[in-house]
């Protein structure tokens, strides 16, 4: 190439004279060069599109899925809960929730603002807006779940939000279940049935079954949370179609549908339950109105009633309590304040959170001196027919140990000893025991247990195990040496149901049945469960248990039955002016426990009574214990009265009560 | 008595421009319909993408993009129309429209999502540094056409890295990285089809892998931070992926699930979960390719990418018929342009690249990208009009 001015040179020389630019080799290279990188840099993005879109393409398929679809719980509705006819004690209702969802708010610059839908929300709720917002902001972090505004609101206040929906972006009104007491006056029942609520976390943590997930309604106590398995059902599962913002963007598609939960039927009986009720009420009342020393202080009890023979809770009645609706739909801690189950207010409304029929412990007074007669019998120091002298007071180691009846002064037999109450008859039985060789053990103790004193009565709905004090616990017990030895006075104090010795009313009406019917059963609750209209077994209670068989035992279980008879019967008869007349023959023991008071620094009485019916073929077996109530023979033999003319239908008209025993 | 001692500016009454009626017997109608072929790929996806972004309105950003493509089709053949000589000779005043641009873009310039870009024009915000790419690289080209006897001198590449190191640091402050990351692109294809001395390539190649090493990694450990804390994890978090899902490489993940999810044959516009339900940010500008993969799968994202290598190709090809060495360079620092916003921009919805903010040429939403690269496309279609016919045996 001959030698060009400008050749290789980068300006284009005029055509006229010069040679155009001409592309030498060195610049080939160089275009090869950008083509190469050009070729090699997109061969490398197709591999890659390859491997990613066809090689991993189902992969990334399935986390693609998974983004955009989120699986909501469907609450099951709550099974029912039913007495033994299949009267409704527990039912749902729909309630409306307010939801508000973070990520569907209005963000900054739009119209309506935040801080206008949150307070106009908090104005139709009748909630503080500065809380609202607190709840909201503090959920900026997890956009996916809403914050509860308020539950339960009224139709109002939903159809004012649905009407004015654009108003209130973000904001959902869900429909819930909640629970509702068809019979809602009933209200000695509210422990018993309990309530629910959400999971905590320590329900979470101890769940087996894996099938509770937070937010989840759980029964918290009481029936609803003995029987929660059942009652819960299968929450549903439906997805969702949502957007990167967590807004739904399909509807919600059930699968598999929630399964209602099973319908329980316990096995009280809604009438009787509210003559229990009405019969406890008046008992304090008339506990009252009796004007006897501390009786002003009568404010609460339990009224227990079993069949005798299977062990299943008929009634079971306790004062003071609540409406079982507190813990329903939005519970509030001023609703909760005002039935006194919070702590600053549970004091002064004497503790109506406790079921005192399974979990009230008082000591058992004169309705133990069966126990002390049957322990004494079968250790071998008392004969029924032998008399022993009754006396208006005894002294033993310089001590001074009173019968009620000061005045007392007669030789009487067990029966008698029974039907009179005399403390002193009792006080020897619990000498003589005391005086027994170390070989012969704890005989009152050991027969306590025998009826299933001081250990839980294993009831669905858990109870207090009380205490039967023995030589054992005594030293364990007690610091000081004086203390911790067990004395005469000990025995003496145990033998008519006193000292440390402490019992709920639940064990004490499963004790009477077992004297009625020489086996110990086991109180339950459950009647059946149903799913589907099916029966679904859901385990019996265990079947009583036959105490100590034998010939003699069932004769001297028959001495503690015509004992009873007498004091229901006898003119002597600590309770017969209260059950003498009554038309179905009914054997019961009133009992008058001296329990201390922290409050007031003295004793008040605690009015007992126990018995059943009829004493031929018994069906069915009492306590009534109101405290602070005085004798037994005054309010609390009356009460339980009255639950006997419920069961066996007894008006009023057909004979002619005593109800003053005065 | 060289042309290249004549002052710049002087007419172009010596008859170098060929007639109009030459030109457009000679115009390569097959990079053309390439060129088109990729902005009607890019309405056609850019339809089904952003379908379900507004609601209510499906043809929302279509409306707009097919504004664009208007108004840049007039862009395109005004570009195309007027003479190389007119902005060779006129380059430093580019040049200095580039830099004043970018300077008031600090100044007066709108901020979006942390990063100050836009000039607000009416109603209309364009982004200067998406100009200032062509821009620069027809300074650069003038610039060595200059230089023409010295080309292959240090000082013509120290005068090139001087020239670019300004609107450089003008954007890499906005901050942008990504154009500044695409302007040393340019430069290097600037040098590379202008002649520069291969040891003088090495150097630069050298120094470049230094200080970015200085840049994202030394200086960092030292406690120096260059670049912003975003900034950094976005250029390493294709590294290390998994460092943190929901931060800055957020963004790749959901984009490589689109891709993934789209497999061969892709899930429709409906079926396009990432895209129409908003996990896939961005899905109509910086990630559009991302969306695309989601619903037309690898079948439509290879027939893009084959569209763009076809243009690359058919640019090459105008190289080396270029009518003289700044046109070739030109058309070198054009195509290169185009290959590495390519690169990156797909790169980074794969996870293999930097998340840089680069959009992808001719296909995503955009007035200023899609104004400046059909600009450059029609300079690049104007000197291919212009080559050399005597050329045409190369081919």
């Amino acid at each position: 190439m001959p030698e060009i001015p400008g050749h290789g040179s980068f300006i284009p020389g005029d055509s006229r004279t010069r040679e155009p630019w001409h592309i030498n080799q060195q610049t080939i290279l160089r275009v090869g060069i950008l083509g190469a990188i050009a070729i090699a840099l997109f061969a490398f993005l197709a591999i890659r599109l390859w491997a990613l879109q066809v090689i991993s393409g189902n992969e990334y398929l399935k986390i693609a899925q998974d983004n955009q679809i989120r699986t909501v719980r469907l609450q099951a509705p709550r099974g029912s809960i039913l007495d033994r006819y299949g009267r409704v004690l527990v039912d749902n209702r729909l309630s409306q929730s307010v939801l508000v969802w973070y990520a569907e708010l209005p963000s900054e610059g739009d119209r309506p603002t935040r801080y206008t839908v949150l307070s106009n929300l908090a104005r139709v709720l009748g909630i503080p807006t500065r809380k609202l917002i607190r709840e909201v902001e503090q959920r900026k972090t997890d956009p996916l779940s809403p914050v509860v505004a308020e539950q339960d609101v009224n139709r109002w206040q939903s159809d004012y939000i649905l009407e004015r929906s654009n108003q209130f972006p973000g904001v959902e009104i869900a429909p819930r279940y909640v629970r509702t007491y068809p019979h809602s006056p009933l209200t000695s029942l509210s422990q018993i049935l309990g309530y629910v609520g959400i999971a905590n976390e320590e329900q979470l943590k101890s769940d087996s079954t894996g099938q509770i997930a937070p937010n989840d309604i759980v029964g918290q106590s009481g029936v609803e949370a003995a029987f929660d398995s059942y009652l819960r059902g299968q929450p549903g599962l439906a997805s969702q179609r949502i957007d990167a913002q967590g807004r739904p963007r399909s509807d919600l598609i059930p699968n598999p549908e929630p399964q209602p939960g099973d319908t329980v039927s316990l096995t009280i009986d809604a009438k009787l339950q509210w003559a229990a009720q009405k019969a406890l009420k008046d008992g304090i009342q008339t506990a009252r109105n009796s004007q006897c020393n501390g009786c002003w202080n009568a404010d609460g009890g339990a009224i227990v009633a079993l069949d005798v023979n299977s062990g299943a809770v008929l009634a079971m009645a306790t004062s003071p309590t609540y409406p079982a609706s507190v813990f329903s739909g939005r519970v509030t801690t001023s609703k909760l304040a005002r039935w006194g189950l919070t702590a600053a207010t549970q004091v002064e409304k004497n503790y109506p959170a406790i079921d005192r029929a399974t979990s009230g412990l008082y000591p058992p007074g004169s309705t133990f001196k069966p126990v002390t007669a049957i322990a004494a019998m079968q250790a071998g120091v008392l004969d029924p027919t032998q008399n022993l002298h009754c006396t208006g007071a005894m002294w033993v180691n310089g001590k001074k140990y009173s019968n009620w009846d000061p005045n007392a002064n007669s030789m009487i037999n067990l029966p008698t000893a029974l039907a009179i109450s005399c403390d002193t008859y009792f006080y020897q039985l619990g000498r003589a025991i005391y005086s027994l060789p170390q070989t012969s053990g704890e005989p009152i103790q050991f027969w306590a247990k025998q009826f299933g004193l001081g250990q839980s009565t294993k009831i669905e709905i858990g109870d207090q195990a009380g205490l039967v004090p023995t030589k054992v616990w005594q030293k364990s017990h007690y610091t000081a040496s004086q203390d911790r030895t067990w004395k005469p006075g000990d025995s003496l104090n145990l033998a008519i149901g006193q000292g440390n010795l402490l019992v709920t009313p639940l064990q004490m009406t499963r004790l009477y049945a077992a004297i009625a019917t020489g086996k110990l059963v086991y109180p339950h609750l459950l009647y059946s469960i149903k799913r589907d209209g099916k029966v679904v077994d859901a385990g019996v209670s265990p079947a009583p248990t036959t105490i100590n068989p034998g010939a003699l035992f069932n004769e001297r279980l028959q001495a503690i039955r015509q004992g009873l008879d007498l004091a229901t019967h006898d003119p002597l008869g600590t309770s017969t002016p209260v059950f003498g007349t009554f038309p179905i023959p009914i054997a019961g023991k009133t009992g008058t426990a001296e329990k201390y008071s922290q409050q007031y620094k003295r004793m008040f009485s605690q009015a007992w009574w126990c018995g059943y019916g009829p004493e031929i073929n018994p069906k069915i077996a009492v306590c009534a214990v109101i405290e602070n109530g005085g004798h037994g023979g005054v309010a609390a033999a009356p009460a339980a009265r009255a639950v006997f003319q419920a069961y066996f239908h007894i008006k009023n008209s057909s004979y002619q009560a005593v109800t003053n025993s005065d | 008595m060289l042309e290249t001692a004549k002052p710049l500016g002087t007419s172009m009454s010596h008859g170098r421009e060929l007639p109009l009626a030459v030109m457009v017997r000679q115009l390569d109608w097959i990079l053309l319909i390439g060129i088109a072929a990729l902005v009607g790929y890019g309405l056609w996806a850019v339809a089904g993408v952003t379908a379900h972004d507004v609601p209510g309105q499906p043809h929302y950003y279509l409306a707009k993009q097919e504004l664009y493509v208007g108004v840049g089709a007039v862009l395109f053949f005004v570009a195309a129309a007027l003479s190389p000589e007119l902005y060779r000779r006129h380059w430093r005043l580019l040049y200095v429209v580039a830099i004043l641009t970018l300077v008031l873009v600090p100044l007066i310039g709108v901020a979006k999502r942390g990063s100050r870009r836009w000039l607000q024009i009416g109603s209309f915000q364009f982004q200067p540094s998406e100009f200032a790419k062509l821009l620069v690289l027809l300074a650069l080209a003038g610039f060595m056409a200059e230089r023409g006897r010295a080309l292959r001198d240090r000082s013509t590449v120290f005068g090139v890295l001087i020239l670019v190191s300004i609107p450089t640091a003008l954007v890499f402050a906005q901050p942008d990285f990504g154009t500044a990351l695409v302007y040393a692109a340019i430069t290097a294809a600037v040098l590379l089809i202008a002649g520069t001395r291969w040891s003088h390539m090495a150097v630069l190649a050298g120094v470049a892998l230094i200080g970015s090493a200085l840049v994202l990694w030394i200086m960092p450990a030292l406690g120096v931070q260059v670049l912003k804390k975003y900034q950094n994890d976005r250029l390493t978090g294709f590294i290390h992926p998994s460092y943190n899902p929901q931060g800055a490489t957020y963004n790749v993940a959901q984009s490589k699930v689109a891709l993934g999810a789209g497999g061969l044959h892709g899930r429709g516009e409906l079926g396009s979960t990432q895209t129409t339900l908003g996990f896939l940010p961005e899905n109509h500008t910086d990630f559009i390719f991302a969306s695309i993969g989601e619903q037309h799968g690898f079948v439509g994202t290879s027939i893009l990418l084959g569209l763009y290598l076809f243009v690359v190709w058919r640019g090459l090809r105008v190289l080396v018929n270029a009518r003289d060495g700044y046109q070739a360079v030109v058309v070198g620092g054009i195509v290169a342009m185009l290959v590495f916003q390519v690169f990156v921009n797909v790169g980074m919805t794969m996870g293999i690249a930097p998340i840089t903010g680069i959009p992808l040429p001719l296909v995503s939403v955009g007035g200023s990208s899609l104004f400046a690269n059909l600009a450059a496309f029609g300079v690049l279609i104007g000197m291919q009009m212009r080559g050399e016919r005597s050329r045409r045996g190369l081919r």
